[in-house]
């Protein structure tokens, strides 16, 4: 049948006919009783430098916040390993949010479970929920581990996981042997950044600790050879794949410890499984003996890295994320460091590639002005891209800074690295401040492209701002996270998103004489 | 056995009710015999929470601020994430957060609650203020009601405390606490304009891809008007005059009821449970309102209407009934579409061969018995991997249900329509059905089907399942 028929339209088009345009005003008689002059000149107001500083004198409302909570990030990082069940201790509904936001954003299926908490265990306490859920878990999906995160509700009324799942075990809902991991999680502290550093730190040490193995880094007969490698909070499925591409191109041994790639990438063979890859149980502990850690997060693992170079004695390398031609080289560098090894010839020839197409697309990037929202190694990572390639960050915004690693905050890093270029010379760097406050910010001092999250993208329109999606979540493009960002390779991703989107700006806004066949 | 870890979110396994006197009242008109809604059990995956059903039935006051009184997450995580759509204002589309954190959760949150109030009033100002309390809020006691109520006085406009906290139980018991919320607070605090004519409510019908501007145009056409509407594409002023309606009409069921029953004993006015899925539901609910109106006048012009659009539907969809007359669905859904879609499928050839059930009140089980055949499977229990067992079983052709089923289904190699609250495209009305015939086409037909389905041609062994 031909595909027009029938003209049935969509909602994009249906609503712009007359008749709805008409019960559209129709319906103006319940509104605020306001006129439409009012109402321009509220709006116009809205975007006044007056009512910037007023929005920015704001202390107590969060308006369109860009954070999600920490049990979010633990359930993320629990799907990073091999047959594990994430399991939230709480209320049913945060369950609920944290699949439907990390399967909106990867278009998968995000297995985890809910104790389902209600008001007679805010009463008596969550124990019962627990014990039950854990049966109830470990019956239905047959995980090899459980990773219990807490939600406010359990941390508010004190629940005590530790001896929750110790009276499991006891009552014999359990074995003595079976792993379960966990971690407190309230959202009222940190993020989900905070959160994953957390379930990554509590796998890690529960694993290691019940294994009775002695760390001896870099002296374990086979795992001395290997390389543990964290990628963080990490919403690019792709960036596991280019992590792993460079690594083999290294020639050395490695064990990424949370990848939750599998899981958020798995192929379409007609039947679903439950789970998808992951690092195995046993490469937990073997882990400590490793030749040292490479951490692409810093920020983020935080907890994570302290107990490695703590507990493991291990030599840490930890970057942020690692965008752009300089931000690769050093992660190119801190691999030979750990490892010993050159780096290949290989990627030294695709870096030359990279440089040579940056340097074809520079002349429409130079002094493009740009705005930036996203965690804070994330942040780090695409100021160090804007500079290298002439882009001028100039609002940058961390709902969930200020983070600190080594004493070293986020909004200092991100400042210092600013004042190395002339061309970050006009950024200001706004910590815990949310999405009203970039509106104000693009609206008053006007920019050329935003970087960002699908959240960014009311602002962008309110501002008329071209919005290039980079980072958590991206609910309304699809595929982006299958490719990746860091690495030579997503370096040429994001600088071809980013030309793109200037040179189709350019054809969109031309005024004829300037519509033409090349750029 | 697979079992029921991968449904996910909204619309998903139904659904406790932790408050006894919601069981009789507000469940069906038939008293439910055992526990109708059992307990979610813990260690799988539930649904969405009562705060979460909160926000789902009173986000759709368009013009209404709706502040979340709690840590960043509970806004965080939900805002701007569902389809209903707006014909104007669009501050409900707005997160706005309390942000509460460790140090107001030992010292409690009021300053902090009373602040955002009086800047959201200030800045944005409002037609009101609709406050959500979280399991945090509620389990340090933190007073809203009496913040709301001293906020409401100073700064002049409404000030709504919703006291549906996420532990209260399920997404469905937090519908109907919105509900209460609204009678206790917004319906019958004001009156519509005097030459304001006066006619039906449409209650839980939340405008997801427009479906109630097809509606509205639809009553319009045979002289009816919408008094209010609760609360799709709403404002807040024409739900305070909902009392003065002369017939609600309760779209949604598992919802609702209690609020139309309410108002039925409070102010005496009639409601009815309709549906617009499907030409048959529709013309039902369009002669329904007009039988309940007592207008002559209007009957007449409604069966007008109704045998000319049906003569006009059942013409455009001839082609589409060709290419779908045997094919066989697996509806998975709850509350009033479980029942009316199947219908609306039935008119378009398509057999339903099994239905979810667990979401449905006993009168919508009922509904949903008088209209399929002795062979249709019922599924008592949430799951997507449940409902495809059940699509392998029956060897249906296609899975209906809600989009976070959709990835699992996308997995599994079958067609998919999303017909729950994350959908694009609207299936109410008799336009609505040509669309749905449109989609179930475009969804049957699309070649990926037979792209997934062979293997790649140096893997010479068959694909294991041949649907």
């Amino acid at each position: 049948m031909s595909k027009d028929e029938l003209n049935i339209k969509d909602n994009t088009s249906l609503f712009k006919e007359e008749r709805y345009v008409q019960q559209r005003e129709n319906k103006k008689q319940f509104e605020a009783p306001c006129s439409e002059q009012e109402t321009a000149e509220a709006l116009a107001y809205s975007k006044s430098a007056e009512y910037m500083e007023k929005n920015f004198n704001r202390q107590n409302v969060v308006i369109n916040p860009h954070k999600a909570c920490q049990p979010l990030g633990s359930v993320m990082a629990a799907l990073g390993f091999e047959k594990t069940l994430p399991f939230v201790h709480g209320s049913q509904g945060c369950n609920a949010y944290f699949r439907s936001h990390l399967s909106r954003h990867f278009k998968e299926p995000t297995p985890s479970v809910s104790t389902s908490m209600t008001e007679d265990a805010a009463v008596f306490g969550g124990m019962n929920n627990l014990i039950d859920g854990l049966e109830n878990s470990v019956a239905l999906y047959k995980p090899e581990m459980v990773a219990i995160c807490t939600t406010c509700m359990a941390e508010v009324i004190g629940d005590d996981l530790n001896s929750f799942i110790g009276n499991a075990r006891i009552k014999g809902v359990i074995s003595e042997e079976y792993p379960v991991a966990y971690c407190n999680t309230p959202s009222f502290v940190g993020s989900h950044i905070t959160g994953y550093d957390a379930m990554i730190k509590g796998i890690l040490s529960y694993l290691y600790t019940r294994s009775g193995i002695e760390s001896k880094p870099g002296s374990g007969a086979d795992s001395g050879e290997k390389l543990n490698v964290l990628l963080g909070f990490e919403p690019y499925t792709g960036n596991f794949a280019e992590l792993r591409k460079i690594l083999a191109a290294f020639d050395t041994k490695y064990t990424i410890l949370g990848d939750h790639s599998g899981n958020y990438d798995s192929p379409a063979t007609g039947e679903y499984e439950y789970y998808y890859g992951g690092t195995k149980l046993e490469d937990v502990p073997q882990a400590a003996n490793a030749l040292g850690t490479l951490s692409l997060q810093k920020y983020t693992l935080k907890k994570t890295q302290e107990y490695i170079s703590g507990t493991w004695n291990q030599q840490i390398s930890a970057l942020s994320t690692p965008l752009g031609i300089k931000g690769t080289d050093q992660l190119l560098e801190a691999i030979s460091e750990l490892t010993g090894l050159p780096v290949p010839a290989s990627l030294t020839e695709e870096r030359g590639r990279v440089v040579d197409a940056l340097m074809d697309s520079h002349p429409y990037l130079h002094g493009k002005r740009v705005a930036l929202v996203g965690d804070p190694d994330l942040l780090i990572g695409l100021i160090g891209f804007c500079l290298e390639t002439g882009m001028e960050p100039v609002h940058i915004v961390c709902s969930n800074g200020d983070v600190d690693y080594n004493e070293v905050k986020f909004k200092d890093e991100a400042e210092a690295l600013l004042a190395t270029s002339p061309y970050g010379s006009e950024a200001t760097v706004h910590v815990g401040k949310d999405l009203w406050h970039m509106r104000s910010l693009l609206l008053n001092d006007t920019v050329d492209l935003a970087i960002g999250s699908s959240h960014l993208k009311f602002a962008a329109k309110d501002a008329d701002v071209p919005l290039i999606r980079v980072g958590f979540p991206i609910f309304d493009r699809h595929h982006m996270h299958r490719y990746p960002i860091i690495g030579y390779q997503g370096t040429l991703n994001l600088l071809s998103l980013i030309v793109n989107t200037i040179l189709q700006q350019l054809d969109d806004n031309h005024s004829g004489f300037n519509f033409e066949l090349v750029r | 056995m697979k079992h029921s870890i991968l449904s996910e979110g909204d619309e998903e396994p139904m659904d406790p009710v932790r408050k006894d006197e919601f069981d009789s009242e507000a469940c069906g008109s038939i008293a439910p015999k055992a526990k109708p809604c059992p307990r979610p059990k813990p260690g799988e995956a539930a649904g969405g929470c009562s705060f979460d059903g909160a926000q789902i039935t009173l986000l759709p006051i368009m013009d209404a601020a709706h502040l979340v009184h709690g840590p960043i997450a509970c806004a965080g995580n939900s805002w701007e994430s569902r389809g209903t759509l707006s014909s104007g204002p669009c501050l409900s589309q707005y997160g706005f957060a309390t942000d509460l954190t460790d140090s107001d959760i030992i010292f409690g949150g009021e300053k902090k609650l009373k602040e955002s109030i009086d800047y959201i009033a200030e800045r944005f100002a409002p037609p009101a203020i609709f406050v959500y309390s979280t399991c945090v809020t509620a389990l340090i006691g933190e007073d809203m009601d009496a913040v709301c109520k001293t906020a409401a006085e100073r700064i002049g406009i409404p000030v709504i405390p919703v006291n549906s906290p996420g532990f209260v139980g399920s997404k469905n018991l937090g519908n109907r606490l919105a509900g209460d919320a609204l009678l206790q607070y917004v319906i019958g605090t004001g009156e519509p304009e005097p030459l304001t004519p006066l006619g039906v409510n449409l209650i839980g019908e939340y405008n997801i891809a427009g479906e109630m501007w097809d509606i509205e145009k639809l009553m319009n056409s045979a002289g009816i008007t919408v008094t209010s509407r609760i609360t799709g594409d709403a404002r807040y002023k024409e739900i305070t005059w909902a009392h003065r309606a002369k017939v609600n009409m309760v779209v949604c069921s598992r919802a609702l009821l209690g609020l139309a029953k309410e108002m039925e004993s409070r102010y005496g006015i009639p409601y009815f449970e309709g549906s617009f899925y499907g030409a048959k539901e529709t013309t039902y609910s369009l002669r329904q309102m007009a039988f309940l109106m007592n207008d002559r006048e209007m009957e007449r012009r409604v069966d007008r209407l109704t045998e000319r659009e049906e003569a006009r539907l059942s013409q455009d969809l001839r082609p589409y009934r060709k290419l779908l007359k045997g094919k066989r669905a697996v509806l998975y859904t709850g509350g009033v579409k479980s029942w009316s879609v199947i219908s609306a499928l039935k008119e378009l050839g398509v057999q339903v061969v099994g239905v979810g059930t667990n979401k449905s009140t006993e009168d919508d089980v009922r509904r949903i018995a008088d209209r399929v055949g002795d062979d249709t499977e019922y599924i008592p229990e949430g799951g997507a991997s449940r409902i495809i067992k059940t699509v392998r079983e029956r060897k249906a052709d296609i899975m209906i249900a809600g989009g976070r089923n959709m990835y699992v289904a996308m997995k599994e190699q079958i067609p998919f329509i999303d017909i729950n609250q994350e959908r694009h495209k609207a299936y109410a009305g008799y336009e609505g059905l040509l669309r749905l015939a449109k989609e179930l086409t475009y969804s049957l037909a699309n070649p990926i089907w037979k792209l997934a389905a062979s293997p790649a041609p140096w893997d010479k062994e068959a694909h294991p399942y041949d649907r």
